[in-house]
């Protein structure tokens, strides 16, 4: 957990290695098995050029990262938009990094409002967002 | 079998695709912990339930030949969390269709109830499919 929660904080990045192993993987876990994901060949004559992995896969990275910084309020309260901006392919390494830019009262809870981002190795935004949770009473 | 899938010209804003219910075992959580390169406790990751309700969605769904479904944006919002071993019925509606040129958008909302009826989460998809 975000032991110093307090506004233009970073929280601690999240660090992948994708590859097709687990975009195979999530797409058994999700049941998402369009080819685009997992099938090479047809992936290849896409305008992709070869097979992408789930943008919720990328997502469920950066759930991670708020997880890591804000525990179980996160997990049961959490709020966020995400845009996909561009497709994680394997041998991507995707860093997932997130900052609080606001801290707000409503109704006597405090909310942190962070923003994320997702790039590649090369330093391409694969998405961005914000993401919102209540805070608990003892921090602040 | 009955086919359950409705083709994308057919979709109107307001439709709603059948509700697919889900049994978060053990097995399909661990399965998502593996793919996301992660470690998990009692609960399942709220992530992992916003991918069966996309799955249930996109599976009742038929696109023209040829055509893939890009995520293009995603709202989420989670209300509770669920243990291992819960049951979800997800329930999914067009919210909109915007047709731009060659480029087809579809806005999808999301909803998510426990066995209670207890919203779990809601959310909202954006879907391009290029032309």
């Amino acid at each position: 957990m975000l032991t110093n929660i307090q506004e233009g904080n970073a929280l601690n990045p999240v660090v992948k290695h994708i590859t097709q192993e687990k975009i195979d993987l999530y797409a058994e876990a999700s049941g998402d098995f369009n080819p685009i994901h997992v099938d090479e060949s047809f992936a290849a004559k896409t305008p992709f050029g070869g097979t992408i992995a789930h943008g919720m896969l990328n997502l469920a990275y950066v759930s991670e990262m708020m997880a890591l910084a804000f525990g179980q309020s996160w997990l049961s309260e959490g709020k966020l938009s995400a845009r996909f901006k561009q497709s994680a392919r394997p041998g991507d390494t995707v860093t997932i990094n997130g900052k609080i830019d606001s801290i707000e009262q409503k109704n006597g809870v405090s909310y942190a409002t962070c923003s994320f981002e997702c790039r590649n190795q090369k330093g391409e935004i694969i998405v961005t967002g914000e993401a919102a949770v209540r805070l608990p009473t003892d921090k602040k | 079998m009955q086919d359950r899938t409705v083709s994308y010209e057919k979709l109107t804003p307001g439709y709603e695709f059948p509700p697919a219910k889900y049994e978060l075992s053990v097995s399909l959580v661990s399965k998502y912990l593996k793919a996301v390169d992660s470690s998990g406790d009692e609960f399942v990751p709220p992530l992992a339930i916003t991918a069966c309700a996309i799955t249930a969605m996109a599976g009742s769904l038929s696109l023209p030949p040829g055509t893939i479904a890009i995520h293009a944006s995603q709202e989420l919002e989670f209300f509770k969390l669920l243990p291992i071993g819960a049951t979800i019925e997800c329930h999914a509606r067009v919210a909109r269709k915007i047709n731009r040129g060659k480029m087809s958008m579809l806005i999808l909302e999301l909803e998510v109830f426990d066995q209670n009826k207890e919203k779990v989460q809601s959310g909202k998809a954006t879907l391009a499919l290029p032309g």
